[in-house]
């Protein structure tokens, strides 16, 4: 599922390469963000799952990823299982790093 | 505040932190992350950051609890919370916490532009007005003490001017404070790491006074049995005071002028022309304009002399500073005599606001010193109070000031201070000697300390001073003379 407005905002705001460095960054968090999650909801961890979709919203939210976000946010809002929750911020996340590789390659290589 | 910030992002996601550093170097601005409230109160202590861009939620403490502890700590920065929740609440919790402002995430990079350069430039605005009130509000300058209006504006002249070579003229009352002026006028200059010579032009006998303002060669006159520098050599490079300028012949008002025209003079007895690089002070208690039309003044050396000036308030005109300096005085002679003073009794207190102090600063400071050398206690009570003081007060009276201050004391003839001092009596080079009169060692005691007092106006240190004893010595022999009725009451 595709973000029509990933990135745009950024791209205005800054350079290829700073640009690059933040959306490199942005896939790290998303990767490493999603593991916590799995590992918060495994644990059964409210808590920490909390935390991870926090900090996972927040990052969706500079790059503009905004389904990842807002799946972020209903997670922790609660109301679902720790299960439901992961699923559907797996599935937002796979779309954010769609867009993202997308996005990358129509930015070309590092100047 | 214009150009380069420096910025702490306080941020735990490492996506919002790299935008925010992205975004912010592009601005020209320094910037340091930290990862936790803790790592940020580190840094803050550390760094000193203008500016702090703070998120809320962090993996140890809260943003709220960050600028309480930064408060406590006495670290001064703006800070901006950012905030994925743009509700009144957050924004009015933010403010309340000592947050100058809040940003949205996320947000673009004018908007944190904007919003970066408010928070800078309120924080400038803050600072700069603490300064000019600090500078209003201060009640110690330079040996001064007293935040009165009249001594405020004292201050900033002197300050003014003090980083100019301008000459400056000081006028006031016996005692309300000229050599403490002209010493700040110096101290506050460039010139503070050269002399600061103090010469009292009334205190030194006329026909040495050129002596001891332009030296002289061996030879110049009877006894002159080596070269000598004058204060002007002294203060090459410093500040030159003359004090009570008015009472200076006018023959040596003409040799003051040429020198005061051009930094050049000639040492007493010699046709070298010497230059030196002499910052004038001047002051004295008459009206200085009034002594130009009495003719006793040059009017051209007036003018030479007379461009920034500078006027000391008598201590009536000086409200609460009464209080201020009689609390200085008391807490510094307690340490010095062992007391246990800490403060005055109401009625005290209205005692020494109410009296009209023709002595000005140094007739109080001599009334602390009387109280404290011949009384002991927590408190000074109103009858601790010289009954001439006191009678003021007693009678309800107004505070009329006398008709006349008491005579300037003749201090020291040349005083010079480089940091250390070093103190010459030019007067007694003058007087000759003579056989003395024998007289019972305590008659010649109490007359010698009598004649300090007159000569000095009665004013007791200084009279100690000359005397080489304790001012308490001499509080205790007044009032011992008192007692046995060798004086009158006070």
């Amino acid at each position: 599922m595709s973000d029509l407005g990933f990135a745009v905002q950024l791209a205005e705001d800054l350079s290829a390469d700073d640009l690059r460095l933040v959306l490199t960054v942005f896939q790290t968090d998303v990767q490493r963000l999603t593991a916590a999650l799995a590992d918060a909801a495994r644990a059964d961890d409210a808590a920490a799952f909390r935390r991870a979709a926090h900090g996972l919203a927040g990052a969706a939210g500079v790059v503009g990823a905004a389904r990842l976000e807002e799946a972020c946010r209903r997670a922790m809002a609660g109301g679902g299982t720790l299960g439901a929750g992961l699923a559907e911020v797996g599935a937002m996340a796979e779309g954010a790093l769609g867009d993202l590789a997308a996005f990358l390659a129509r930015l070309g290589p590092t100047t | 505040m214009s150009g380069a910030a420096r910025v702490l992002v306080v941020e735990d996601t490492p996506t919002q932190a790299q935008l925010a550093r992205a975004l912010l170097a592009g601005m020209g601005h320094e910037v340091t992350i930290a990862e936790s409230a803790g790592a940020a109160l580190v840094a803050a202590r550390d760094w000193r950051p203008d500016a702090i861009l703070l998120d809320i939620e962090l993996p140890d403490y809260n943003g709220f609890e960050l600028m309480q502890r930064l408060r406590a700590e006495g670290i001064v920065t703006s800070v901006i919370v950012v905030t994925a929740n743009a509700s009144i609440n957050v924004a009015v919790e933010a403010m309340r916490a000592g947050a100058v402002d809040f940003i949205v995430k996320p947000y673009a990079k004018a908007r944190l532009s904007v919003t970066l350069a408010n928070a800078l430039e309120k924080q400038a605005l803050a600072a700069q007005l603490s300064a000019v009130k600090a500078r209003l509000d201060r009640d110690q300058f330079f040996g001064f003490i007293g935040s009165s209006a009249p001594m405020q504006a004292a201050y900033r002249t002197i300050e003014s001017v003090a980083a100019s070579k301008a000459s400056v003229f000081i006028t006031g009352e016996s005692g309300t404070g000229k050599e403490l002026a002209a010493e700040a006028v110096h101290r506050a200059s460039p010139r503070v790491g050269r002399n600061f010579v103090a010469l009292n032009c009334g205190a030194i006998p006329r026909d040495l006074l050129e002596s001891e303002v332009f030296g002289h060669v061996r030879g110049a006159f009877t006894g002159a049995s080596a070269d000598r520098e004058g204060a002007a050599k002294l203060a090459d490079g410093g500040t030159l005071f003359l004090d009570e300028i008015g009472e200076m012949p006018l023959d040596m008002q003409v040799k003051l002028l040429r020198f005061v025209q051009t930094g050049t003079y000639s040492p007493v007895g010699s046709s070298r022309l010497d230059r030196v690089d002499v910052r004038f002070v001047c002051a004295t208690n008459r009206d200085p304009m009034l002594e130009v039309r009495g003719g006793r003044f040059r009017e051209d050396l007036y003018y030479r002399l007379y461009v920034v000036p500078v006027e000391l308030p008598p201590l009536r005109a000086r409200g609460d500073d009464v209080l201020l300096i009689a609390r200085h005085f008391l807490a510094q002679f307690a340490r010095e005599e062992g007391r246990a003073f800490t403060g005055y009794s109401a009625a005290a207190e209205q005692a020494l606001v109410v009296f009209a102090w023709p002595g000005n600063v140094r007739q109080l400071q001599n009334v602390v010193r009387n109280i404290v050398v011949l009384h002991n206690g927590e408190r000074v009570e109103l009858d601790m109070i010289p009954r001439a003081v006191r009678r003021v007060t007693d009678e309800r009276g107004p505070a009329v000031p006398e008709p006349a201050p008491p005579p300037e004391p003749a201090p020291t003839a040349r005083v010079v201070r480089p940091d250390v001092g070093v103190v010459e009596d030019a007067g007694a080079a003058a007087a000759g000697e003579m056989a003395p009169e024998v007289v019972p060692l305590a008659v010649m005691e109490r007359r010698l300390i009598l004649a300090a007092l007159r000569q000095t106006g009665q004013d007791v240190p200084r009279a100690a001073a000359l005397l080489e004893i304790n001012p308490s010595t001499v509080y205790r022999k007044l009032q011992g003379w008192r007692a046995d009725g060798l004086l009158p009451a006070d």
